[in-house]
C-alpha cells in the first residue's frame, strides 16, 4: 500500500472501485425496483427520468460508500500509532469542482425535469373528459359528453383522458399507481390531471392524501379497455340498466368502519 | 425535602388548577355574556389549554424572577445547586446554569423520542399484517398522527439539549446571554408536551401536517395540537434568540467567526431558520384553532378561505425546519470527524458556509411539498430548481467529510461509528431526494412511503444518529466517566443495519403503491412482506435505543473515570475537568490557533487563561 495519502495510486484504485460499483450499483437498481405496470404514455417519461435519476443515484452513492470505505480500511490507525494524520485543511480547487460540477448536474437535471413535466401535463386534442369528485371515502365519476355517472372509472385504452376534479368535504388526491400522475381534489377549486391509459386492464385509484377515519379504504376500481368496449358500457349506462350510485358520504356512520360504497359496488 | 421544593411538581400541579380555571372562566363568560349553551366542550378546552400553561410556567418557577423585578425586588443570579437540598432535585426545577438546561433539554427529548417511537412501534405492528390486528381506523389515524409531532417536539429539545449543553463551553462563554430566558425557553416546551400527550384522550387524525379542512372538521384533539405546537415553537423562537446574541457577542479574544468549533457555525444556522421561519406554523396553527373556535374563515372555500393557503404557511416553515432537525447534527459530524481522523476538517470555511447556503435555499422550496395541490402550475418549475440546488451545498459536506476521512490515522470508538453510520444513512435520504424534486417523478412518489423513507433517512441521518453520536461523545465530560464500549458498539451494529432495512424497505413498499398513513392496505399489492421487514427493523431500533439508555444510566455510577480530554481533542471544553464544573472556566480563555489544526505539533487552540496572563 501507498504511505502518503496524496499518492496517486490510491486515487486510481478508488477511481477503479467507484467505477465498477456504479456499473453495478446501476443494474442492481434497475433489476429490482419494483415499479408498477407501466400503464400509461405519461409513465413512460416518469420512468425514463426516474432511470436517469436511478444512474446518478448509483455513481453518487459508489462514490461516497466506495472512498470512505477506502479510507475506512486503508487509513485506519494502527495499534499503538499516537501519531497524528497528514496535515491538510482543504483544497480550494477540489472544493470549487464539487460545487461547480453539481451546479452543472442540477441544470442538467433541472432541463430534463421541466421537459419530463411539461410532456406529462401537455393537453392532447380529442381528450375525454370526466368530472371527478371526491367524499369522504368514495369517488364519483361523471362523463358530461354522455350524462353517465358512474362509482367505476372506465376509459379507452390509447385515448388521452383529462379529470376535471373537486372535492366536497376534505383534500383527497386522486392516484392510479400505473398511470403514474397524482393530483390533489380541493374544496371550492377544479384541478385538473391528464393521463393516456396505455395498457388495457383493471386498476384502482386509491386516495393519496389523508382524509380521515376511512382514508385507507377511499378505492375505487378502474378499467382502462378497448374503444368498443368502453362505448358500449356507456350505451349501457345511459340506457339506464346501471345499479344505483353512491351519491355522498353523509350518510356514513363516522364512528364505524365502513367499506367505501365503491368497493360495495364493484363485483 | 418534600416533593412540593420540585418545581416540576409545582408546574403540574399549576397546569392542573390553571386548566381548571380556564374552562371555569371560558364557562363563567358565556354564562355572563348570555351563550346559549354555557357548556360548549371546544371553547373550554381551550380555555384550560392557555390558563393551564400560564399556571405551569408559575408554579414551576419560570416567572418568578421576573414577578420580583415588577415588584423591585433584587434578584442576584443564583449559581450552584440549590441551599438545603440534594443537588440532582436542580434538574427538576429552574435553574439558569446552561449546562443544567442542556441536559433538561437533553434528557426531556430523549423521553419524547422515545414516546414518538413506541406510537411508532405500535401502528408499525398493526401494519406488518393486512386487515386490522389491534388497532382500528380512528386509533391508527391517531397514534400515526402523535408520533409526527411527538418526535418532531423530540428533535427541536434534542437540538435544544446539544446547543444549550455545547456553544457556551465551546465559545468559553460563562454561560447564555439571557440564563432566565433560557430556562424560560426550556420550560414553555414542559406544558406543550403535557398538552399534545393529552390530545390522546380525545384523539385527532390529520398526520403531522394537519391541513385543513380535514383539521377544522376533525375532533377536538387538534386545538391540543395547535396550542402543544405554538408553546414548542415559541421555545424555539425564544431559544435561538439567545443562542444567535451568545454566539455573535460572548466569544472570547482570538476567536473570530472562522475560528468558532463548526457545530457553533452549524447552531448558528440553525438558528437563523428558527428565529425567522417559526412565526409562520405558529401563526398557521394559531388561525387553525381560530378557524374552528370562532368560524374564522381563513382556509375554508365557502367564506372567502383557501385551504392551500394552509399549505404555504406550513410549508413556509416547515421545510426549512427540515434543515433546522438536520444543520446541528450535520455539525456534530463535523466536529467529531477531526477527532478520530487526526486530521483538519477539510475545508472548514466552505463546510461553514454551506450550513448558511443551506438555511437560505431552504426559504425558497417550500412548494416542493405542494406539486400536486393545485396551485398554479407554473410554480412547479421554480420549486424544482431551487430544490435542486440544495443538493450542491449538501454535497459540499459530503464531500468535505470525505476529504477529512482522507489520508487520516481513523479510530473508531462509538461515537466515531454513530458518525460513519450517519454519513451512510444521510446519504440515503440526500440520494433520494433528487428524485423527489423533479416535478414528474414527485407526481408518482408523492404521498408513497417512498417519501416516509427518504424523511426518516434524512432526520435519523441529519439527527438521531449524530445525536446518539454527541451523547457518546460528550457523555465523559458530562459524567466525568466513560461509557461501556462493549455496549456502544452493539447498539451501533444493532441499529444500523436495521435502519438501512427499514429505509430502503419503506421505500420499495411505496414504489410498489403503498400510500402514506394508510391504516390498512390491499394484500395485492404485494406490501405484507415489505412491512413484515420494516416492523422487525424498527423493533431492533428500539431495543437497541434501549440499550443505549441502559448503558448510560448504569456507566454514570459504574463508569470508568474518563479524565480531562479522553478524545485528545483541541477544543475548549475538553481543555477543563470532567465532569465540567459548575462554573466552566476558572479564569476566561483566549484563542491563538485554528480550532482543527491537527498534525501540527505543539500547536494549539486555546490558551486556558487571558493571553496576558498566560506570557508570563
Ligand atoms: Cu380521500
Ligand atoms: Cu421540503
Amino acid at each position: 500500500m501507498p504511505k502518503s495519502a496524496t499518492d496517486i495510486r490510491h486515487f486510481i484504485i478508488a477511481g477503479v472501485l467507484v467505477a465498477i460499483t456504479t456499473v453495478l450499483l446501476d443494474l442492481l437498481l434497475k433489476a429490482i425496483l419494483p415499479m408498477p405496470v407501466q400503464g400509461s404514455h405519461q409513465a413512460q417519461v416518469i420512468d425514463q427520468l426516474t432511470s436517469w435519476h436511478l444512474t446518478l443515484i448509483a455513481f453518487l452513492f459508489s462514490l461516497v460508500v466506495v472512498i470512505m470505505l477506502y479510507s475506512l480500511f486503508v487509513f485506519r490507525k494502527k495499534d499503538g500509532d499516537e501519531s497524528e494524520g497528514a496535515h491538510f485543511e482543504g483544497n480550494t480547487v477540489l472544493e470549487i469542482a464539487w460545487t461547480v460540477i453539481p451546479l452543472i448536474v442540477v441544470f442538467v437535471f433541472g432541463f430534463f425535469g421541466v421537459r419530463a413535466l411539461s410532456d406529462v401535463t401537455r393537453a392532447a386534442p380529442d381528450e375525454i373528459t370526466v368530472n371527478v369528485t371526491g367524499f369522504q371515502w368514495s369517488w364519483l365519476f361523471e362523463y358530461p359528453d354522455s350524462g353517465v355517472a358512474s362509482n367505476e372509472l372506465v376509459l379507452p385504452v390509447d385515448r388521452a383522458a383529462r379529470m376535471d376534479m373537486t372535492s366536497r368535504d376534505v383534500i383527497h388526491s386522486f392516484w392510479i399507481p400505473e398511470m403514474r400522475v397524482k393530483q390533489d381534489l380541493v374544496p371550492g377549486m377544479t384541478t385538473t390531471l391528464r393521463f393516456t391509459p396505455s395498457v388495457t386492464g383493471e386498476y384502482t385509484v386509491d386516495c393519496a392524501e389523508l382524509c380521515g377515519l376511512s382514508h385507507y379504504s377511499m378505492v375505487a376500481p378502474v378499467r382502462i379497455v378497448e374503444q368498443a368496449e368502453y362505448e358500449q358500457w356507456l350505451a349501457e349506462r345511459t340506457a339506464g340498466t346501471a345499479p344505483a350510485l353512491a351519491q355522498t358520504g353523509d350518510e356514513t356512520d363516522a364512528d364505524t368502519d365502513v367499506e367505501t360504497d365503491a368497493d360495495a359496488q364493484s363485483n | 425535602m418534600t416533593l412540593w421544593s420540585l418545581g416540576l411538581v409545582r408546574g403540574v400541579v399549576g397546569q392542573i388548577v390553571g386548566f381548571a380555571a380556564g374552562m371555569a372562566l371560558v364557562i363563567a363568560s358565556r354564562l355572563l355574556f348570555g351563550f346559549d349553551p354555557v357548556w360548549n366542550q371546544e371553547p373550554a378546552l381551550v380555555g384550560g389549554i392557555i390558563i393551564g400553561s400560564i399556571g405551569f410556567l408559575i408554579g414551576v418557577g419560570a416567572l418568578t424572577d421576573w414577578f420580583k423585578w415588577m415588584r423591585g425586588i433584587e434578584t442576584p443570579l443564583h449559581h450552584g445547586p440549590p441551599h438545603g437540598r440534594p443537588a440532582w432535585t436542580r434538574y427538576f426545577g429552574v435553574d439558569y446554569n446552561h449546562k443544567v438546561i442542556g441536559i433538561q433539554y437533553g434528557v426531556t427529548g430523549i423521553i419524547l423520542l422515545g414516546i414518538g417511537g413506541m406510537f411508532a412501534v405500535i401502528f408499525r405492528t398493526e401494519l406488518a399484517a393486512s386487515g386490522f390486528q389491534f388497532l382500528n381506523p380512528s386509533n391508527y389515524n391517531t397514534y400515526l398522527s402523535m408520533h409526527g409531532w411527538a418526535a418532531l417536539a423530540a428533535i427541536l429539545l434534542g437540538i435544544g439539549g446539544m446547543a444549550n449543553y455545547l456553544v457556551p463551553l465551546m465559545i468559553g462563554a460563562e454561560d447564555m446571554a439571557f440564563p432566565r430566558l433560557n430556562a424560560f425557553a426550556f420550560w414553555i416546551n414542559v406544558p406543550g408536551i403535557i398538552t399534545l400527550l393529552m390530545s390522546l384522550n380525545y384523539g385527532w387524525d390529520g398526520g403531522w401536517t394537519v391541513y385543513p379542512p380535514l383539521s377544522v372538521l376533525g375532533p377536538v384533539g387538534y386545538q391540543f395540537t395547535f396550542w402543544a405546537v405554538f408553546l414548542i415553537g415559541l421555545s424555539s423562537i425564544l431559544g435561538s434568540l439567545n443562542l444567535i446574541v451568545t454566539i455573535l457577542r460572548m466569544r472570547p479574544p482570538g476567536m473570530s467567526l472562522f475560528r468558532m468549533p463548526i457545530f457553533v457555525w452549524a447552531v448558528f444556522a440553525t438558528s437563523l431558520i428558527q428565529l425567522t421561519a417559526t412565526q409562520f406554523i405558529g401563526q398557521a396553527f394559531l388561525m387553525l384553532s381560530f378557524e374552528r373556535l370562532l368560524g374564522m374563515g381563513f382556509f375554508d372555500p365557502d367564506k372567502g378561505g383557501a385551504p392551500i393557503l394552509f399549505q404555504h404557511l406550513f410549508w413556509f416553515y416547515s421545510h426549512p425546519a427540515v434543515y433546522i432537525f438536520v444543520l446541528p447534527g450535520l455539525g456534530i459530524i463535523s466536529e467529531i470527524l477531526p477527532v478520530f481522523s487526526r486530521k483538519p476538517l477539510f475545508g472548514y470555511r466552505w463546510i461553514a458556509l454551506s450550513s448558511i447556503a443551506i438555511a437560505l435555499v431552504g426559504f425558497l422550496v417550500w412548494g416542493h411539498h405542494m406539486f400536486t395541490s393545485g396551485y398554479g402550475e407554473y410554480l412547479r418549475v421554480p420549486f424544482m430548481i431551487s430544490t435542486l440546488l440544495v443538493a450542491v451545498p449538501t454535497g459540499v459536506k459530503f464531500f468535505s467529510w470525505l476529504g477529512t476521512m482522507w489520508g487520516g490515522k481513523l479510530s473508531f470508538p462509538t461515537p466515531m461509528l454513530f458518525v460513519l453510520g450517519a454519513i451512510s444513512v444521510f446519504l440515503i435520504g440526500g440520494l433520494s431526494g433528487p428524485i423527489l424534486a423533479t416535478t414528474a417523478t414527485d407526481l408518482f412518489l408523492h404521498d408513497t412511503y417512498f417519501v416516509v423513507g427518504h424523511f426518516h433517512a434524512t432526520i435519523f441521518g441529519g439527527f438521531v444518529f449524530p445525536f446518539f453520536a454527541a451523547i457518546y461523545f460528550w457523555y465523559p465530560k458530562i459524567t466525568g466517566r466513560m461509557y461501556d464500549e462493549t455496549l456502544g458498539k452493539i447498539h451501533f451494529w444493532l441499529m444500523t443495519p436495521a435502519f438501512w432495512t427499514m429505509s430502503l424497505g419503506q421505500m420499495s413498499v411505496g414504489v410498489m403503491g403503498m400510500r402514506r398513513r394508510i391504516a390498512d392496505y390491499d394484500p395485492a399489492l404485494g406490501v405484507e412482506f415489505g412491512h413484515v421487514l420494516v416492523t422487525i427493523a424498527g423493533f431492533t431500533i428500539a431495543f437497541s435505543v434501549l440499550l443505549m439508555i441502559y448503558n448510560l444510566l448504569h456507566s454514570a455510577e459504574t463508569g470508568r473515570v474518563a479524565g480531562n480530554n479522553p478524545w485528545r481533542s483541541r477544543s475548549p471544553e475538553w481543555q477543563i475537568p470532567s465532569p465540567a464544573p459548575e462554573h466552566s472556566y476558572a479564569s476566561p480563555i483566549t484563542v491563538v490557533g485554528e480550532p482543527y489544526d491537527y498534525g501540527i505539533p505543539n500547536s494549539t487552540y486555546v490558551h486556558m487563561a487571558p493571553l496576558a496572563a498566560a506570557d508570563d
